[in-house]
C-alpha cells in the first residue's frame, strides 16, 4: 500500500470511527448534549382554562363568587386544606346534593411536597389553541392560524429529530377531535413536520362507539403468512407511486411499529369490554381520556406522552361544573403518576410535567349556574396567569418557585425542560424556533 | 301560351329538387386505453371521499353517510392514517358482504387478475415492471395457504397511490 492510500483509509477510517456511534436511528447526525435527567417524560397539558384564584391560591369561592369560603381542592397536586363548607366539588351520590362528595386524596404525597411547583407563571395566549401550541411548539405562536398544523416545530418533532426516537417513542393523546387538536401531534414546518410527529389518539372516539363500529371487528393478521406479504406488496407500490413529503396525509410508523399498534387498538377492545382499563377510580371524561394515556404507557413506554384535558373549561357556563372538573382532572393526574410508579420500566426515570394552557379572566360574565355561581371566559390579562410544575427524578423536592407578587417563568418553559430531561437542549435552542424569553425550568430554580 | 310557359318554367326549377341517395358516413373507432398512469395524481382523497369508493370496491355499493361519517371521525382520531386505513379495511374484510376474487382466480389467470386489481383500485393498467413484480409476488407466495387475494387487497387499498387521484 502506498503512503498516500495508507494515510486516506486511516483517516477515513478514523472520521468513520468517530460519526457512526453518533448516527441516530432517524438517520441524524446529531447526539445528546447534555446528560439526560430521566428517561421518559409525561407531559400533561391541565387544560381548558384554570383560574389561578380559584386554583392554586386556593380561595374557592371567596375570589369569585363573593362567597368567605377558601380552600385547596387540588390537593392531589397542592399542600393546602380543602373548603369546610360549600361543598360542590366532588362526586354526586344518588339523592345527595350535586358535587356534595369530594373525592378521596389518590396520593400519598402531593406532587408539590415530591417536586417543583412554578406558583406564578405566564401563559403566552388566554385562548386554547394558541394556547395549547405554545405548550407543544415552546414558541409564542405569532401567525398561527387555525384548522393548520403548527407553524414551528412541536416537542414531539425535536424529541424525535434530535432524542433519536421511533414514532412510538413519541404519543399524544388529544381529548377530542375538534378544537384543532389532532394537528398538534406535527408541525408544516418543512425541516421537521410528520416525518418526525407523534403518534396520535383521540380515545373517546378510536375506543368510543364509533371506533367499535369501525375498528373493534378488524382481523388480526398473522405477522409472518399474512402482514409480511401484504407490507412487501403494500411498500413495492408505495416504492412505486413516491409520495411528496408535503404530501403525506400523517405520521409513518414502520411495519413493525403498525403491527404493534394494531395489537395494542385490538387489545384494547378486548380490555375495555373486559373492564381491565386502567382508569382513575372516578372516571369519564378527562380522567376517561387520562385512563387510556395510561394504557399506552403500559403498553408503549414511551420516551415522550403528552395528555390534554379541557373538561375544565365548562367554566363558561356553569362554574360549579368546573369546580368539580378541577377536582377530576387533579384526581386523574395523582392516578397518572401513580400508574406510572406501576410500570416497572418507568417508575424512578419518568418526569412528570403539568400546566393549564391558559387561565381565566379576573371578571366573571353574566351566566349564572345552577348555584347562582357565575361563569368566567378567558382572554384577559388574569387569563395569562397560571402555575405550573414538575415531578420526578433529578427534580427538587417540596420547592414553590415564585410567587403572586414575584412572577417566575413562562409556559413555553415546558419544551427547553423536556428538552433538557431527554437530554438535547442545546439542539432546540440552535434550532431557533423556541420563544427567545424561554429557558429550562431548572435554570429557573 | 302563358301556361306552356309557366309549366316549362316550373319544371326547370324541379329539376333542382329531387331525391338524393342517401351518403352513408361510417366513422370507424379507434380503441385507445384511456386509463391513466399514477403521475397526476396529486390530490388526496378527503376521508370520507376514500372509504365511499373503497366500500364501493369491496362490497360492490356504497356506503350509507352515517358510516361515511362515522368512519371520517375515526381516521381524524388516529395520526397514522394509513395504519388506520388498513385496521378500517381489515374490518370490511371481516364482513360476510366483501366480493373478493377466488384464490384459485389469482394463482390461475395472475396476469388478468393483477391487470384487473390494478384497474380496479388505481383505475390504470400496470406498467411491464408491476405486472411482472406481481405475477412473480403472487407465483412465489402459491404454496402459502394464507396468501389470498383478501391481501393484494388490503396491500392496493392501503397503498399511497389509492389516497390520490
Amino acid at each position: 500500500m502506498k503512503r498516500r492510500d495508507f494515510v486516506k483509509k486511516t483517516a477515513a477510517l478514523a472520521a468513520g470511527s468517530v460519526v457512526l456511534p453518533y448516527i441516530l436511528p432517524s438517520g441524524s447526525l446529531f447526539a445528546q448534549t447534555n446528560a439526560p435527567l430521566a428517561e421518559h417524560v409525561v407531559y400533561v397539558l391541565f387544560g381548558g382554562g384554570l383560574r389561578q384564584q380559584d386554583s392554586i391560591l386556593q380561595r374557592y369561592l371567596s375570589d369569585s363568587q363573593n362567597f368567605n369560603v377558601a380552600g385547596n381542592i387540588l390537593y392531589n397536586m397542592l399542600e393546602g386544606a380543602p373548603p369546610a363548607s360549600k361543598i360542590a366539588y366532588g362526586t354526586t351520590p344518588a339523592g345527595q346534593p350535586d358535587g356534595i362528595q369530594p373525592i378521596p386524596k389518590i396520593l400519598s404525597q402531593t406532587l408539590q411536597k415530591q417536586g417543583t411547583i412554578f406558583a406564578e407563571m405566564r401563559a403566552i395566549s388566554g385562548g386554547h389553541y394558541g394556547g395549547l401550541n405554545s405548550l407543544i411548539t415552546g414558541s409564542r405562536v405569532e401567525g398561527q392560524g387555525l384548522k393548520v398544523r403548527p407553524v414551528n416545530p412541536t416537542v414531539f418533532e425535536y424529541a424525535r429529530r434530535f432524542g433519536g426516537y421511533k414514532a412510538t417513542d413519541t404519543w399524544f393523546i388529544g381529548n377530542t377531535i375538534g378544537n384543532s387538536v389532532p394537528l398538534l401531534n406535527s408541525s408544516k414546518h418543512p425541516d421537521f413536520g410528520l416525518t418526525y410527529g407523534a403518534n396520535f389518539f383521540a380515545p373517546n372516539i378510536t375506543f368510543g362507539s364509533d371506533g367499535y363500529a369501525a375498528l373493534s371487528n378488524a382481523k388480526i393478521y398473522h405477522p409472518q403468512e399474512e402482514l409480511e406479504p401484504m407490507y412487501k406488496m403494500k411498500n413495492f407500490l408505495d416504492n412505486s407511486f413516491n409520495i411528496k413529503k408535503g404530501d403525506m396525509p400523517g405520521i409513518r410508523n414502520t411495519d413493525d411499529e403498525r403491527t404493534k399498534i394494531k395489537e395494542f387498538i385490538a387489545s384494547t377492545f378486548q380490555r375495555q369490554a373486559a373492564g381491565q382499563l386502567p382508569m382513575p377510580p372516578i372516571s369519564g371524561g378527562d380522567g376517561s381520556t387520562i385512563g387510556y394515556a395510561a394504557e399506552v404507557l403500559r403498553v408503549f413506554k414511551p420516551k415522550l406522552l403528552v395528555v390534554n384535558m379541557s373538561n375544565i373549561d365548562g367554566c363558561h357556563g356553569n362554574f360549579t361544573g368546573y369546580l368539580q372538573a378541577m377536582h377530576r382532572a387533579d384526581h386523574a393526574i395523582g392516578f397518572l403518576w401513580n400508574y406510572i410508579q406501576s410500570i416497572p420500566q418507568m417508575s424512578g426515570k419518568t418526569i412528570m410535567c403539568f400546566v393549564p394552557e391558559c387561565g381565566r379572566n379576573l371578571q366573571h360574565n353574566p351566566i349564572l349556574d345552577q348555584n347562582d355561581w357565575y361563569g368566567y371566559d378567558h382572554g384577559d390579562a388574569n387569563s395569562l396567569r397560571v402555575f405550573g410544575g414538575m415531578v420526578g427524578p433529578n427534580v427538587q423536592s417540596n420547592l414553590m418557585v415564585g410567587s403572586e407578587s414575584n412572577p417566575i417563568g413562562v409556559v413555553t418553559d415546558f419544551n427547553l425542560t423536556i428538552a433538557e430531561i431527554l437530554g438535547y437542549k442545546s439542539d432546540v435552542q440552535s434550532a431557533g424556533f423556541i420563544d427567545p424569553n424561554a429557558k429550562s425550568l431548572f435554570d429557573r430554580i | 301560351m302563358r301556361i306552356f310557359k309557366f309549366l316549362l318554367i316550373s319544371c326547370f326549377l324541379f329539376s333542382f329538387v329531387q331525391c338524393k341517395k342517401d351518403r352513408n358516413t361510417r366513422y370507424e373507432i379507434v380503441e385507445t386505453p384511456s386509463y391513466g398512469d399514477n403521475l397526476n395524481k396529486d390530490k388526496d382523497k378527503t376521508n370520507i371521499e376514500f372509504h365511499s369508493i373503497l366500500s364501493t370496491n369491496l362490497f360492490q355499493k356504497p356506503s350509507s353517510i352515517n358510516e361515511l361519517t362515522r368512519t371520517d371521525r375515526v381516521i381524524q382520531s388516529c395520526g397514522d392514517k394509513t395504519l388506520i386505513n388498513e385496521v378500517i379495511i381489515s374490518n370490511y374484510m371481516n364482513s360476510s358482504q366483501v366480493i373478493l376474487p377466488s384464490r384459485k382466480r389469482m394463482v390461475d389467470s395472475t396476469e388478468r387478475f393483477v391487470e384487473e386489481t390494478y384497474v380496479r383500485f388505481f383505475i390504470r393498467r400496470p406498467t411491464e415492471a408491476e405486472k411482472t413484480w406481481f405475477i412473480n409476488f403472487i407465483n412465489a407466495n402459491k404454496s402459502n395457504p394464507s396468501f389470498r387475494p383478501e391481501l393484494v387487497y388490503t396491500a392496493f387499498s392501503a397503498s399511497d397511490e389509492y389516497m390520490f387521484y
